[in-house]
């Protein structure tokens, strides 16, 4: 995935894969962008744990203090394609 | 001195067996592997080219959930569902180590039962556990900070083995991890029997923890030459051969085992089956980092051992040996047997699992455990495989190469590790 724009669709199939595979509560669900890993009764470590694994999956960075502030998958999402469409650092 | 003249509150048994090894993933086809004197010793299956250590007991492709799926209904479907969820995130010392622990509490009678879980101890025996996982992350770090694992600061803790078995189980009371090298089980073991007779528990588990080895410590061990590396890397299963005149290292191996201790009073009264009891157990030091083996060192921990346990040298039926198969290692061990059984030494059959199973460090002295609580049981011998050319220094009883069928009343288990780090364990048969 490093030398074409990835799109949101393919983040958001990342991501969701890792949540399937990460959190139990979220298996078999159909995750909507709406959702927040919570609702799923994902723990502190398993979000962050989806959210790391993603970021390296898709070869992009996120400052840890942006991170913070996402609430939901759109956050998070939001995050990912602002970063994707920075220049490397 | 007979053995178990101790007040029943502070007599220590075994009621309960797990063990993962490469020759078996459940204690009936570990000791049938055992008996038939399989090696589980191969070459690495993924090891970094330039590491000069190639053979070993080699569980790096282990398969937590194939394993689940085919153990039937050796454990509860609870407990299954329980592992597969802490499981997933835990790095591969865990995923082997874990299953042992469920292994010795099922075979205990799930003891929570009868006993509270706040009365329950843990004891993990295990340090530097998840070595090449650390080596792993380490790696990671280097190329990008932001890739490594987020829980790598918690999974790669010993004590995260403990807390993620303890949490499995619901083991409540005191849990903590010894270390001790080579003789870390063994420690963990005398430890845990403290930890009953001084009355702080009613019940311990003591688990033996697989080490998942990183390739600069296999090439430091070369180095070192205390690693068997020159003449058996294509014939691996000969080269764990304990005793034998052409032996020249050890063979490192990963693998797991756990008991659950309780005292004697306890088990009566809740109706367990005791499988042995824990007779007594010693540490000692040779105040040395060295890897150097010493006898002295060796002869103060099979007495002291023996004195704890209220038995006599010459009580003792078995020796179920450190002998990892080094040239130094193998001689003190038999000159220090020697020293402490007299002429009893050469009516004393003596025998080596690591010629079977080779070294699994931490988790040594708990599956020799396991082997040594078998052949009680069982009335039949191990052998030491690959006795094929004689030391002629060398000339007790080591059981080579064939099983045979012996009484054992009263065992002993030595485990020495580097840094003078000796311990034996006594163990007899239930009375």
């Amino acid at each position: 995935m490093s030398d074409k724009r990835v799109t949101r669709d393919e983040m958001f199939a990342v991501v969701k894969s890792n949540i399937q595979e990460i959190v139990e509560g979220a298996k078999g669900i159909d995750i909507k962008e709406t959702d927040s890993m919570r609702d799923f009764g994902a723990d502190s470590l398993e979000i962050v744990e989806v959210v790391s694994r993603s970021m390296k999956d898709l070869k992009i960075k996120v400052p840890r203090t942006e991170l913070s502030g996402a609430r939901s998958l759109k956050d998070l999402l939001d995050l990912f394609e602002k970063s994707a469409a920075a220049p490397p650092s | 001195m007979t053995p178990g003249a101790r007040d029943p509150e502070r007599r220590v048994v075994i009621t309960g067996m797990g063990v993962m090894t490469p020759i078996g993933e459940r204690v009936d086809d570990y000791f049938e592997s055992l008996l038939a004197g399989r090696s589980a010793v191969t070459r690495w299956r993924d090891v970094d080219e330039r590491c000069a250590s190639r053979i070993g007991g080699d569980m790096s492709g282990f398969d937590l959930d194939a394993h689940l799926r085919g153990a039937g209904d050796a454990y509860p479907a609870a407990l299954v569902q329980s592992a597969r969820r802490l499981m997933r995130p835990t790095p591969l010392s865990g995923r082997i180590t874990a299953p042992a622990a469920m292994q010795a509490f099922v075979d205990a009678g799930l003891p929570h039962a009868s006993l509270p879980p706040e009365r329950f101890g843990h004891v993990l025996a295990g340090h530097n556990v998840n070595s090449n996982y650390v080596y792993e992350g380490h790696k990671v770090y280097l190329e990008e900070p932001e890739y490594i694992d987020p829980l790598y600061g918690v999974v790669s803790e010993d004590t995260d083995v403990l807390s993620v078995i303890s949490e499995l189980l619901t083991l409540r009371g005191p849990s903590f991890t010894v270390g001790g090298a080579c003789a870390t089980g063994n420690l963990g073991i005398m430890v845990a029997t403290d930890l009953l007779r001084s009355g702080r528990v009613d019940a311990a588990l003591v688990t033996g923890a697989s080490n998942d080895l990183d390739p600069p410590s296999l090439h430091s061990w070369v180095i070192i030459e205390a690693l068997s590396f020159k003449s058996f890397n294509d014939d691996p299963a000969r080269a764990s051969r304990p005793f034998d005149a052409l032996r020249e290292g050890f063979v490192p191996s990963q693998g797991a085992a756990a008991v659950v201790l309780e005292t004697l009073a306890g088990a009566r009264a809740r109706g367990a089956r005791v499988r042995a009891e824990v007779l007594g157990a010693a540490g000692a030091s040779d105040a040395s980092r060295l890897t150097k083996p010493d006898q002295n060192g060796q002869v103060r921990a099979m007495r002291e051992a023996l004195r704890d346990a209220r038995v006599d040298p010459r009580a003792v039926d078995y020796v179920n040996a450190h002998a990892t198969s080094t040239p130094l290692g193998d001689a003190v061990e038999v000159a220090a047997i020697k020293e402490v059984f007299g002429e009893h030494a050469y009516r004393m059959p003596i025998n080596a699992t690591k010629s079977m199973l080779g070294h699994c460090l931490s988790a040594a002295g708990l599956v020799e455990l396991v082997a040594t609580v078998l052949q009680m049981e069982r009335g039949v011998l191990h052998p030491t495989i690959n006795q094929e050319r004689k030391d002629p220094e060398l000339d007790l009883d080591f059981v080579p190469n064939q099983a045979r069928p012996a009484r054992i009343d009263v065992g002993i288990s030595n485990a020495f590790g580097f840094g003078g780090l000796n311990s034996c364990v006594v163990v007899g048969r239930p009375s």
